[in-house]
């Protein structure tokens, strides 16, 4: 039941922000500073999801050069700034890791 | 003037591309909602309602976890919050469209479409049937990400671990992030949430993400701040 209401709520909260601007709001409502705050969400949420999928390795750190993860997903930056390409950058990345899996046994 | 029609195709043409890493994505996310312990009926309504494979993973990880419901909803708005400036973004293109033209389109958007939505709008040609490319570029992107996501529920825990897919979830973000990252304040926006994030690591119910993502957001505001006093 729970877990239902859940799927529920999750589904409003992501309905509502979507339609925030484009169904609802007017946008020069907002306080500024909210709007700057959102102009920082980007990068933000996203370095803070990719960051641990690189560093963390059967839960526990692993920040050295034996770390495939972190060294394919270093390789994979290097693409996506120089291609901006999704495809391209997730090409390199999990071919590397999988060359890198396999190398190190 | 493109027809709704040639806007629409040229809409799901140019999401094309994108598919080679939504798709995997989705099937990855389909899994994760199973191995959660939810029921494959629960999994595709989740991916129905959110359609957002941020969204999803993060429920799905949350509901494994036992997390308290107010969790659930609290971390699924911060990770989603970048809706919202897409949405403020778009909002001046779609002004002039009926309600219900609005929330279709609302409900249908994603990183991806908001790309190349924005890229659309961009283009100085007659704007009247615009709103067609970014129906088409969506529509294409939930149909295939649904049919994934149902493909990963089916598949369950069925995908070898040896093939570390779930790496493919990383990546893309990876994808996504780089390009957002345009000036110093980004920068510092980024790396103080990845190593808040990554200290955080060790808290229940991912908040780490959390913690990570509000470190980050604050410190590009203050050193947005600190620029502009020093000028």
């Amino acid at each position: 039941m729970s877990t239902w209401l859940a799927i529920a709520g999750v589904g409003a909260v992501t309905f509502l922000l979507r339609a925030s601007f484009i169904a609802f709001a007017d946008p020069h409502r907002f306080p500024g500073w909210f709007r700057q705050a959102l102009a920082f969400v980007p990068p933000a949420v996203l370095a803070a999801i990719v960051a641990p999928g690189l560093v963390m390795r059967d839960g526990a750190f692993d920040l050295s050069w034996r770390n495939p993860r972190l060294i394919a997903g270093l390789l994979a930056i290097l693409v996506a700034a120089r291609t901006r390409s999704v495809l391209a950058t997730i090409v390199s990345g999990m071919a590397a890791l999988w060359l890198l899996q396999w190398a190190m046994g | 003037m493109p027809s709704p029609r040639e806007e629409f195709l040229a809409g799901s043409r140019e999401i094309a591309p994108a598919l080679v890493g939504t798709m995997p994505f989705g099937l990855v996310t389909g899994v994760a909602s199973i191995a959660a312990g939810m029921s494959p009926v629960e999994g595709i309504a989740l991916s129905v309602l959110a359609f957002s494979g941020i969204a999803q993973l993060v429920t799905s990880q949350l509901i494994a976890l036992h997390s308290p419901l107010p969790l659930v909803l609290v971390a699924t708005l911060v990770v989603s919050l970048r809706l919202v400036m897409y949405s403020a973004t778009l909002s001046p293109h779609l002004a002039h469209l009926n309600q219900r033209w609005r929330l279709l389109l609302s409900y249908l958007m994603t990183d991806q479409s908001f790309a190349s939505t924005v890229r659309r709008y961009a283009e100085a040609d007659e704007r009247a049937h615009k709103h067609y490319h970014f129906l088409g570029s969506s529509l294409t992107l939930w149909v295939s990400w649904q049919l994934s996501v149902i493909a990963g529920v089916v598949a369950g825990a069925g995908v070898p671990e040896g093939w570390s897919l779930d790496f493919v979830v990383v990546l893309t973000f990876l994808a996504l992030l780089v390009p957002v990252i345009r000036n110093g304040a980004d920068v510092a926006a980024a790396i103080v949430a990845a190593v808040v994030a990554m200290l955080a690591a060790g808290l229940p119910y991912r908040l780490s993400l959390i913690a990570g993502s509000l470190a980050g957001i604050v410190a590009g505001i203050a050193l947005d701040a600190s620029r502009r006093s020093s000028r």
